[in-house]
């Protein structure tokens, strides 16, 4: 039976709600973070003395690296996007052998976290001692074969790790469409690789577009892979930077502000077109008419697609994962092992750290936390964004993109400031932590939920509104149910993105509030590259363990509409 | 004569200034520092092999210490780690980030009224002076202060100690360098061969600000003017160098640190150490409780631990620290060597030290393609 009651006042207090709670979330971190970049007086003094544009113009000085950001994010995110279309098309559209399991492979490569990327592809591509190369060398080739501390190998580790993100949002929209677009589309006599191109590709145009905006603001903000790759090449890029500047006495963080700031508004720019080119067009997939998801039967073409997903997955976790085992029996990591270099004190030494037990178990806490607290939040929000008719709307979007805009290794002094003074004692507990997650997933979150939400029709809602049914009503029985199979997703994502969260936790976590990820690159910093890559297998294998139990049960979930 | 004769007085002259601006410009949310009456009126009494003025009870009813420091991660670890081995009731926790971000943090956090910290260690004397300037350490004389020289202690008396000493010279990878083709002075790390394959340290390193600023001192501004044409790849910290250097990445590093040294040598990695004549360039690692600790008999103890000849001995075996002792009574390090066997370079001029550091991190960005 429908509720009753006033279904406006519910609709716009539930949306007023949430906007404020993503405004104050957001905005009051960016408060202090423009205050920040705008601050000229004494960097150790805080409220600023003085005011001014000077960090702006000093982002000038540095021409080479607003560069290299450029080169390495459009390189990695065009790597990204045909790495996730290709992969999604495969697994989400195509009847390719063991796609269930390649599906959950796929999840593998964004949480082994990007810093266990770069760190096994360094010991496998660095020129002098990777292991390809010394392999290479030691059957007579010269020189080096690979090298991944040039701008295009950062781009492809950046793509590999920080990209799959870009799968798991196309793949979301293509299970979601009605494959009889498709079968039409054949049966009127296009090909298969006409098919693809000519409907698939349209119909998931606002998936891409959304995740080509998120993955290169991703890419712009990513840290780990260009800290660990480019370093060594003295290639810098503006999070690495950024580090340095933020990093020495006195650390220049109004400039490192300055240049957070600026990177919004080639952000804003980009969500501006976004919006425009999704307005202009129709991409509603879901409609009342009801449908079965099919998968297309690609005939012997499966074989050749079933070795295109070994090699990505190869690449992507077999291949680094073999590497960071070797490395980790070894006290000096090298190509060709000898008995008096192994060892197993690296596995001892990361089991008796800190960061092996109390900081793995918060991350895993909060990233359950974040899951299950984003969820509903950013749930409201899509739909406050991309379907309530209520005034002021757009503007959230704008607001809720910010964390994403920015990287977060500056986002977070903004939260550092901005909660170190808030009345409620959370400064360096987990509830910091949580909060700033849940802030800078905002985008993450809203945007893979938004995907899915653009292409239920709106008539369905309609209908149901029709026949008497509050907001409330149509919004559990006919808006959520459909969404749940994007919703699964998006929990999942922001669990794993949780737990490998590194640029906001780096600063903001606290003596009684660490977590793994922080550890693991502090390890990189201090302790060895192999005591680094058996730290990582640890969070690896505890992290693969629970999203096992994640997966199950969030599967039960999505399944229940269905049977 | 060794570098901490030469460099007294103006040392002295500096931390005395700051001392005295430390009481005229309070920042707002530093407490002045507080002088503990009875660490100074109770005699010290007798824990484990050290004296102490703070009461071991109620450093155990406290129950808890919060430490800030710049070293790094298996490096804080095992400070922590000797220290709850002689005072398991006490429960110990810790950050770590580089010195400026350290700095930068604890300074947020008191300038907002929050007070979570104990214990303080930084890798530069320039921002502990400032700290000290601010009234951000509790003033509490040790009774181990005794075994050290007026030089490795703040003045006045009660700030801060010199916790050890981070001596760097020069290292190379013996696959790739003959002991022929070896540097052997600081001038050879300004050789052609090695254009391209040299490691250095970023601007963070309080240690890189020592060398950076004592060599320009010694050889005049062309002296990194051609070390720039080297291309040298910078790194964060002292294992990542040699990390390089055993791995074969770099032939040679610029600023090859003693107990990196002793580590990788432990490890087999084909690495070897040399000793400019000139002298090796030195950092002090600054140790000092903080005011408004919330736990602050804890925070004496660790202190008193740390001065004595037990915690410098824990600091200077401990394979993740391997610092050099101060402790005039201190013993060799693993090596078999004395800190006090090295002819050590620390910059003449405190003042005039911290003082250059804008310049050097603008000029070293540059030089290591930042």
């Amino acid at each position: 039976m429908p509720s009753t009651g006033s279904p406006l006042s519910v609709q716009k207090m539930a949306g007023y709600g949430v906007a404020a709670v993503a405004a104050v979330l957001v905005l009051y971190p960016v408060f202090y973070l423009l205050q920040a970049a705008l601050d000229v007086g004494d960097p150790q003094v805080r409220p600023p003395t003085e005011y001014g544009l000077d960090n702006f113009s000093g982002i000038l000085q540095y021409p080479q690296i607003l560069l290299n950001t450029l080169t390495v994010s459009v390189a990695a995110t065009v790597m990204a996007l045909v790495f996730g279309f290709v992969m999604a098309w495969i697994l989400a559209r195509t009847n390719v052998p063991g796609r269930k399991i390649f599906e959950q492979l796929m999840a593998v490569p964004y949480y082994l976290t990007p810093l266990l990327g770069a760190l096994a592809w360094s010991l496998l591509g660095s020129p002098e001692s990777g292991f390809i190369n010394q392999v290479w060398r030691a059957i007579g080739g010269s020189g080096a074969i690979i090298d991944v501390n040039t701008p295009y190998g950062i781009a492809w580790v950046m793509a590999l790790f920080e990209g799959s993100v870009a799968f798991v949002m196309i793949a979301a929209v293509m299970k979601s469409m009605d494959p009889s677009l498709e079968e039409a589309s054949q049966v009127m006599g296009a090909s298969r690789l006409r098919t693809m191109l000519r409907v698939t590709l349209p119909l998931v145009t606002p998936g891409i577009l959304g995740a080509a905006i998120f993955v290169f603001a991703e890419m712009l903000g990513s840290f780990a892979v260009a800290l660990v790759l480019g370093t060594p090449n003295r290639f810098y890029v503006i999070t690495t930077a950024i580090y340095q500047l933020t990093q020495q006495y006195p650390p220049k963080i109004q400039t490192a502000a300055a240049m957070g700031v600026s990177l919004f508004a080639v952000m804003f720019v980009m969500l501006f077109l976004y919006r425009r080119v999704v307005k202009a067009g129709s991409y509603v997939t879901i409609t009342g008419k009801a449908f079965r998801p099919r998968v297309a039967d690609v005939g012997a073409l499966r074989y050749f697609l079933l070795g295109i997903c070994v090699l990505y997955l190869l690449a992507a976790v077999a291949l680094p994962i073999l590497t960071l085992l070797f490395a980790s029996f070894q006290k000096i990591a090298v190509a060709f092992p000898t008995a008096d270099n192994f060892t197993l004190n690296n596995f001892r030494m990361a089991m008796s750290m800190n960061a092996a037990r109390s900081a793995l178990g918060n991350s895993l806490l909060l990233g359950f936390g974040t899951a299950t607290v984003g969820i509903v939040l950013m749930g409201l929000l899509a739909w406050l964004i991309y379907r309530s008719r209520l005034p002021g709307a757009g503007a959230i979007e704008y607001v809720v993109m910010f964390p994403q805009a920015v990287p977060r290794l500056v986002f977070a002094f903004g939260m550092m400031w901005a909660w170190v003074v808030f009345p409620i004692p959370i400064y360096g507990t987990l509830w910091l932590l949580l909060i700033a997650y849940v802030t800078v997933f905002l985008p993450l979150g809203v945007r893979t939920i938004a995907s899915v939400m653009m292409q239920i029709d709106k008539s369905l809602e309609e209908c149901a509104q029709m026949c008497g049914a509050s907001w409330t009503f149509r919004t559990r029985t006919v808006t959520v149910p459909l969404l749940i199979p994007g919703l699964v997703a998006a929990w999942l994502l922001l669990f794993i993105a949780s737990v490998r969260e590194l640029g906001a936790s780096i600063l903001l976590m606290g003596p009684h509030s660490k977590v793994i990820t922080p550890a693991i690159v502090e390890s990189w910093f201090g302790t060895s590259s192999e005591l680094t890559a058996t730290l990582a297998l640890v969070q690896t294998l505890v992290v693969a363990a629970a999203m096992v139990v994640l997966v199950a049960v969030t599967r039960r979930i999505g399944a229940q509409p269905g049977d | 004569m060794t570098g901490f004769d030469k460099n007294s007085l103006t040392r002295r002259t500096l931390l005395k200034a700051g001392s005295a601006l430390a009481v005229a410009t309070p920042l707002i949310g530093f407490a002045a520092p507080a002088v503990l009456a009875q660490g100074q009126t109770k005699s010290p009494t007798k824990v484990l092999d050290f004296m102490t003025n703070a009461d071991v009870a109620k450093a155990e009813q406290e129950g808890q210490l919060v430490f800030y420091c710049h070293e790094n991660e298996a490096g804080t670890a095992g400070i922590m780690q000797g220290f709850s081995k002689d005072f398991p009731k006490i429960k110990t926790s810790y950050v770590r980030a580089q010195t400026g971000a350290l700095y930068n943090k604890i300074l947020s956090e008191r300038s907002a009224g929050r007070f979570d910290v104990d214990v303080i260690q930084l890798s530069d004397l320039a921002p502990a002076v400032d700290f000290q300037k601010k009234g951000g350490y509790e003033h509490y004389v040790s009774p181990e202060s005794h075994a050290y020289k007026p030089d490795n202690l703040s003045t006045p008396v009660g700030s801060f100690f010199w916790t050890g000493v981070d001596p760097a010279g020069i290292a190379y990878n013996t696959d790739k360098v003959s002991s022929a083709d070896a540097p052997k002075t600081w001038h050879d790390i300004l050789n052609p061969k090695f254009k391209g394959h040299i490691s250095a340290k970023i601007s963070a390193s309080g240690l890189q600000f020592v060398q950076w600023y004592c060599l320009r001192e010694m050889y005049g501004d062309k002296f990194w003017k051609e070390f720039a044409k080297q291309n040298a790849h910078a790194f964060d910290s002292r294992v990542q160098l040699f990390d390089r250097l055993a791995k074969g990445d770099d032939m040679i590093t610029s600023i090859g640190e003693y107990p990196a040294y002793i580590l990788f040598k432990s490890k087999g990695a084909k690495v070897e150490f040399v000793a400019p004549p000139d002298g090796l360039v030195a950092t002090p690692l600054i140790v000092g409780a903080v005011s408004k600790a919330p736990h602050p008999e804890a925070s004496k103890l660790f202190v008193d631990w740390a001065m004595s000849k037990r915690g410098q001995a824990w600091y200077q075996t401990n394979p993740n620290l391997y610092y050099g002792s101060v402790r005039t009574d201190a013993p060799p390090m693993p090596t078999g060597v004395k800190l006090s066997d090295f002819k050590l370079i620390y910059p003449k001029d405190w003042d005039e030290y911290a003082k250059t550091r804008d310049v050097f991190s603008k000029e070293w960005n540059s030089m290591i393609g930042l």
